[in-house]
């Protein structure tokens, strides 16, 4: 009552100044010091996961020269195919200098043995696998029937699995299980038609709930495919290819690779502890195997194969020289092969999964000196991912045609017969935190999409946080970004593509080539291990 | 009403101006509720809340500058200046949370936007709790004193 006369006594409005202005300026303290706050805890630049840090002293950056992968030989060429066996075993392995670092691997090192092979030329790899969990390998981008194409169940048991409940659900406790599942021992044929655009594909583990640590553990390798065609461009080839696997990485005090497993046997349970729950981020930057590498260049154009072969690190890369100047990196491809024509970037956003095709020119660049592949999205070690090392002038007779391909395909919003909204978003799943795809997690006896074989459909994807989602089987076109035309460096054939908070993309895809169970997933290794993951039947 | 407790006079009564004043911020009220609609429904997965999530922050945004324009009628018709002060605050928020949705600088988008609509709640009770009434010169210069 008090107030209320009070207010009667003053002037129009009911309250005294001094109260309007008192309540005005607490409220506006109030915003103001929410909005600060925000703006001092935010991630700028966002960064979704959380960083562990090593515990061996880390080198410093540009000393361990760049290793490029052994190219692996076929054991046989006969009847048209090309044959190979890859066997998965523990290894170790000096990654810092003077630390032994234990591995999972394929052929003994990491990145594995990268295969090279011919469009329209089958290839067959015989995986043996002598490490101490189920394994299945995944063929990411390739054109690949079903059977091959490494399903999370689809599992190969080592010689001493005596697990009567194989994993085959998230959660085997909750005795989830995959009827479809083909289960094989120790060994397992797959092959690949490779019936596809020529690019730079890679495979790793995909093993139901475990992708992410045994990618960590070293499970990762590269596969190129090639037609005449693209030989015939004039790109930079031979030692002026290099392919980069750029994965981050951590280190335990016993030089070991450290991760937050729940079981580090990674036999029985699942997931990361609550940290790491968004995802697992190193604080050592590996190219191909190597930290912080320097490569030794000439004075000519360069293609670097980039792929960003990390559980959930994003990169920004730039190459910058010695007096701070931004390189062009010139896109020739996306993850599906190349583009209809070069793309300049100053600077090139990757996420998980993702590949660039990138022409980079160290012509006029002075000898001895030195151009940074930087991450504008890491801070501290993380900023710096490699060197180039101008070590000598050379001719060069390669170059970047105008046009690089006239096969992309041409699909139209009006040819889809289907349009999907999917949400990759954070829920509650089986009581606990999960990553969920349509509100729904992962269960591999559920079929989330059915199509027909050779219909088009736009999917339209929204995400919380960030996550780079993959379809697996078929490369799509990216329609738009928020409601707004595609950013530069999503032209192309892809097979990933890169949500960042809060965004939605339109992609147009047409499902071709195989019928059967295929996954769309997140390809933030830890989200797909928690279960943002559904299935796409061809029929 | 806090209205009928201040007399029924003629002079004690609601102008036009301030009838349209009133109308213009109710109208900003029921346009900026619909944007964490939006926004929430956009983030189950339906692609086509963005869509209306951006229209909406086409139409609060218009409503605002209208909102400018009313206030400023209010001011020099009935010699009140808070509703123009008010509302300048809120659309400099307004524009400042366009651009940080454009941007996807959530960090911003996220807190900006609920204090914006907070400060529309405050303001739609500070226009309906009372007559909006024409100042009388002498009870300003009496108070200013």
């Amino acid at each position: 009552m008090r107030e209320h006369d009070e207010g009667r006594s003053g002037p129009a409005h009911g309250l005294t100044r001094r109260r309007v202005l008192g309540i005005g300026g607490a409220l506006g303290l109030v915003a103001a010091t929410g909005l600060s706050t925000a703006a001092a805890l935010a991630r700028r630049p966002s960064i979704t996961g959380a960083e562990l840090r090593s515990a061996v002293p880390l080198p410093p950056p540009f000393q361990v020269p760049l290793p490029i992968p052994p190219v692996l030989k076929p054991v046989s060429t006969e009847g048209g195919t090309d044959r190979y066996e890859i066997t998965q075993r523990e290894a170790s392995a000096e990654i810092l200098p003077g630390v032994r670092t234990p591995l999972w691997t394929y052929e003994g090192t990491f990145p594995g043995p990268t295969i090279e092979s011919r469009r329209g030329r089958p290839v067959t790899v015989t995986h043996r696998n002598e490490l101490p969990v189920p394994t299945v390998v995944h063929l990411h981008g390739g054109r690949t029937p079903a059977a091959s194409d490494g399903y999370p169940t689809d599992l190969v048991l080592p010689e001493d699995w005596h697990d009567t409940t194989t994993h085959t659900g998230h959660g085997s406790e909750h005795g989830m299980h995959d009827p479809r599942a083909v289960v094989t021992e120790l060994t397992r044929d797959y092959t690949f038609p490779l019936d596809q655009r020529p690019t730079l594909l890679w495979y790793h583990d995909h093993r139901m709930d475990f992708t992410a640590p045994a990618i960590w553990r070293g499970l990762a390798g590269l596969h190129i495919v090639r037609d005449d065609t693209e030989d015939a461009l004039g790109l930079p080839a031979g030692p002026r290819e290099l392919p980069l696997m750029i994965a981050d990485r951590a280190f335990a005090a016993d030089g070991s690779l450290a991760y937050p497993a729940l079981d580090p046997t990674l036999r029985e349970r699942p997931g990361v502890h609550e940290p790491h729950f968004a995802g697992v981020l190193g604080d050592v930057i590996l190219v191909n195997g190597a930290p912080w590498p320097v490569h030794e260049v000439d004075t000519a154009r360069y293609r670097l194969r980039i792929l960003n072969a990390s559980n959930a690190r994003h990169y920004e890369l730039e190459a910058v020289t010695d007096d701070g100047r931004r390189l062009d990196l010139v896109q020739v491809g996306a993850d599906q092969g190349l583009l209809a024509a070069p793309i300049t970037h100053q600077a090139l956003p990757i996420a998980p999964a993702e590949r660039y095709d990138v022409i980079i020119d160290f012509s006029g660049l002075p000898v001895g000196s030195r151009v940074g592949l930087v991450n504008r999205l890491g801070s501290g070690r993380t900023r710096d991912v490699m060197a180039f090392r101008i070590a000598r002038h050379a001719t060069d007779d390669s170059r970047v045609p105008r046009t690089l391909s006239t096969d992309l395909p041409t699909w139209r919003r009006t040819d889809a017969v289907s349009v999907r909204d999917f949400s990759f978003r954070a829920g509650r799943m089986r009581g606990g935190h999960g990553w969920l795809v349509g509100g729904l997690p992962f269960d591999p006896a559920r079929t989330d999409v059915t199509t027909r074989l050779g219909d088009v459909e736009v999917w339209r994807l929204v995400a919380d946080v960030h996550h780079p989602i993959h379809l697996h089987l078929v490369g799509f076109l990216v329609l738009s970004r928020s409601g707004r035309p595609p950013l530069p460096h999503d032209a192309g054939l892809k097979d990933t593509i890169s949500l960042r908070p809060g965004e939605a993309a339109e992609i147009i895809t047409r499902f071709d080539g195989y019928r059967g169970r295929y996954l769309f997933h997140c390809h933030n290794a830890e989200h797909e291990d928690m279960a943002m993951m559904a299935n796409v039947e061809i029929i | 009403m806090a209205t009928s407790s201040l007399g029924s006079a003629a002079a004690h009564r609601t102008r036009p101006t301030g009838w349209v004043f009133r109308a213009v911020v109710s109208a900003h009220v029921v346009a900026i509720v619909g944007q964490p609609v939006f926004a929430g429904v956009y983030l189950t997965g339906d692609f086509d809340s963005l869509r209306w999530h951006a229209v909406g922050a086409d139409v609060v945004t218009s409503i605002g500058y209208l909102q400018v324009i009313a206030a400023i009628i209010v001011w020099a018709r009935l010699r009140q200046a808070w509703p123009f002060l008010t509302t300048t605050a809120v659309v400099a928020a307004e524009t400042v949370q366009y651009f940080a949705g454009l941007d996807g600088a959530l960090w911003l988008h996220l807190p900006l936007g609920v204090m914006t609509v907070a400060a529309l709640v405050v303001q739609f009770i500070a226009v309906w709790r009372q007559p909006l009434l024409r100042r009388p010169r002498a009870h300003r210069e009496a108070r200013d004193a």
